[in-house]
């Protein structure tokens, strides 16, 4: 194995697919584009979303309760709680209120809720609302709790009324501070920063893996390449730099996207839950996260570069390789929910869950390095067998000349 | 030269080639025939060092091609089909230029021969275009050129001539006779029995992995007393039709 000869295919291979639009729009292209629309189109839509849920409840009473009575108490009580709730005119059907939105939520009162209330009794008030439709689902906690506050009003007023101390019936007083220091938008960032990176990095080179040697073998380019005096470790090596670079290449343009994104609106990376900012951020950590990343890479690099070997034709390598999509996207959804407090010391171990683990535990603040380094150890390991697995096949007669 | 010695390849239980032994003389053109899946495609591939025998071995230039794969693909030019195999996506230059830097030469050495090429092959005006956007004749021209780049002792080519028109056909066999000239040693495998006949100095015919026999086409026609190559070619090849 010659260093030069290696450098030699690497360069010719990055010069060739460079020329390839087709490879170098789906991995560098169509990231840049596609990560801003996304983030844009989720992220906004969801800021929408709970916006609607949150502002502007409009709240109409049913007309079988209707009395001007009712109206009046609706809205004298109601829209003294929250600010943003609006009784609007009675409606004859709540369903149809609800879909044609001229009420977010429908209530009914007893019809004789005045006399109950007179005499201290109990009243019912029915809420309305349609589950399919977040802006009227959603907008019920915020009903309810303006109704909780009514309730211990008109409690608080009978109680004193009776000469009673209405505090009598609160003996603790829950009161609550969020003192993290980290941005509210940070959770969200956590959840989904290292589930894509860790996904790009592994299947980034797919596109690369898959022209340079199962689609060598249908251009009929691979033999003539074998015939050249380079051993076949070089050629391998050479063609593994040029899907390494693919896939790093394609996470820079991807975290290239979401930046543009963060541009573009800064709540959208963020999927409208909050800013970020606040990161403390522990060197250490952050430069064995990248270790550990570029690890994953080059074990996926090694793995592409296996599976495209062992394919007969580009289409056979497409479909193999878009299997390995799978064995990222299990673990990558599966921990997405799990915060850097909850990971596993095991969770360092697995790849892809290591690449997540690391990051989260950066975007977190915390330090964990003997996770950290037991993730850069079996990584080194994973990326030594990846390895093995491609020069196994580049040394297999039967799958090297297969088509 | 070129000498086979015992040559065998087994796939599983399939004996590819079954313990092939003649020799290539230097400067000498010599054919290889014989059916479809008669073991001519294995043989060149072996003796390019891209598979390894199961038992025997061959020495091309004197190298042994179990000892030193490497440093015999460096002496020999090897061409498997007739314009396959180049980079659509690289210029003909680079397409040459890549094989003269995998050979090893240096860079002043590899531009002074593409230029040499260029002039001999009539390729100066699409030096510079993709590959991809070549006609086959063109294709052709460039893989040749490609294939000698370093300026191979040896060249081994498998059917060179095949899904070409007769124009192009004439070009290769213009190629291949001033590559004689030159002092190459050349072996080749060809189904175009006329052109086995005006090429090669000699032929060996090979019938399910094993020689059937080697010589001179004149020897061959009065031993076996044949007048043509096709009847030869029956005879040795063709299980009795």
């Amino acid at each position: 194995m010659k260093w030069k000869h290696i450098m030699t295919v690497f360069k010719k291979e990055l010069k060739d697919i460079v020329r390839d639009r087709k490879t170098l729009f789906s991995s560098i292209v169509v990231p840049i584009f596609l990560m801003p629309v996304i983030f844009l189109l989720v992220g906004g839509g969801t800021a929408r979303m709970s916006e609607e849920m949150t502002t502007n409840i409009t709240v109409a009473l049913s007309e079988d309760s209707y009395s001007p009575a009712a109206q009046n108490f609706l809205k004298e009580s109601l829209e003294a709680q929250d600010d943003e709730i609006t009784v609007v005119d009675p409606v004859e059907d709540p369903w149809e209120a609800i879909n044609s939105k001229k009420a977010k939520l429908v209530v009914s009162l007893d019809r004789d809720f005045e006399d109950k209330l007179e005499n201290s009794e109990p009243f019912t008030l029915k809420i309305y609302y349609d589950n399919s439709l977040s802006r009227s689902g959603g907008a019920v906690g915020a009903l309810r709790s303006a109704i909780n506050k009514l309730n211990g009003i008109i409690a608080e007023q009978r109680l004193e009324a009776l000469g009673i101390n209405p505090e009598l019936l609160t003996p603790v007083v829950v009161e609550t501070e969020n003192i993290s220091k980290t941005g509210d938008g940070n959770m969200m960032l956590m959840m989904l920063l290292p589930m894509i990176i860790a996904m790009l990095v592994a299947v980034g080179g797919i596109p690369a893996a898959t022209d340079l040697v199962a689609g060598e073998k249908e251009r009929m380019t691979f033999e003539p390449l074998l015939t050249t005096r380079p051993s076949r470790m070089s050629i391998l090596i050479g063609k593994y730099l040029t899907i390494n670079v693919f896939s790093f290449a394609s996470v820079i343009s991807t975290l290239a996207g979401i930046l543009l994104a963060f541009l573009i609106n800064p709540r959208s990376i963020t999927m409208g839950m909050g800013q970020i900012g606040g990161f403390s951020l522990d060197y250490g950590s952050a430069v064995l996260c990248v270790i550990v990343t570029l690890l994953l890479g080059m074990t996926f690099s090694g793995l592409q570069l296996a599976i495209s070997t062992y394919a007969r034709s580009f289409k056979e390598g497409q479909t193999y390789l878009s299997l390995l999509m799978f064995v990222v996207i299990i673990p990558a959804y599966s921990t997405m929910m799990i915060m850097p407090n909850d990971i596993q010391l095991y969770m360092y171990l697995i790849p892809v869950l290591n690449t997540i683990s690391a990051f989260k535990l950066v975007l977190g603040g915390l330090t964990n390095y003997t996770g950290l380094i037991l993730a850069v150890v079996t990584s080194l390991v994973y990326v030594a067998l990846s390895l093995l697995a491609a020069a196994s096949m580049f040394r297999n007669e039967k799958y090297l000349f297969r088509s | 030269m070129i000498e086979l010695i015992g040559l065998t390849k087994k796939f599983g239980n399939v004996t590819a080639v079954n313990n092939l032994s003649f020799t290539v003389r230097k400067g000498e053109i010599f054919g290889l025939l014989g059916e479809n899946g008669a073991g001519k495609t294995t043989t060149l591939r072996m003796l390019a060092t891209m598979l390894k025998p199961t038992s025997g071995t061959a020495r091309l230039a004197g190298i042994d091609i179990i000892e030193s794969p490497e440093e015999v693909r460096g002496r020999v030019g090897i061409l498997f089909g007739g314009e396959s195999g180049l980079y659509d996506r690289l210029t003909v230059y680079e397409n040459i230029q890549y094989f003269g830097e995998l050979n090893d030469m240096p860079v002043k050495e590899i531009k002074k021969r593409i230029q040499k090429l260029a002039d001999a092959f009539g390729m100066n005006d699409f030096l510079n275009k993709r590959a991809g956007k070549l006609s086959k004749g063109m294709r052709q021209k460039a893989s040749f050129a490609r294939a000698i780049v370093h300026n191979p002792d040896v060249l081994l080519l498998d059917e060179p001539t095949s899904g070409l028109d007769v124009g192009a056909m004439r070009e290769v066999q213009t190629f291949l006779m001033n590559q004689k000239e030159e002092g190459k040693t050349i072996l080749f495998s060809s189904h175009t029995m006329s052109e086995v006949e005006k090429l090669c100095d000699r032929i060996a015919v090979i019938h399910k992995g094993v020689l059937a026999d080697t010589g001179t086409t004149n020897q061959l026609f009065q031993k076996y007393r044949t007048q043509s190559l096709e009847e030869l070619f029956v005879r040795l090849a063709g299980d009795g039709r």
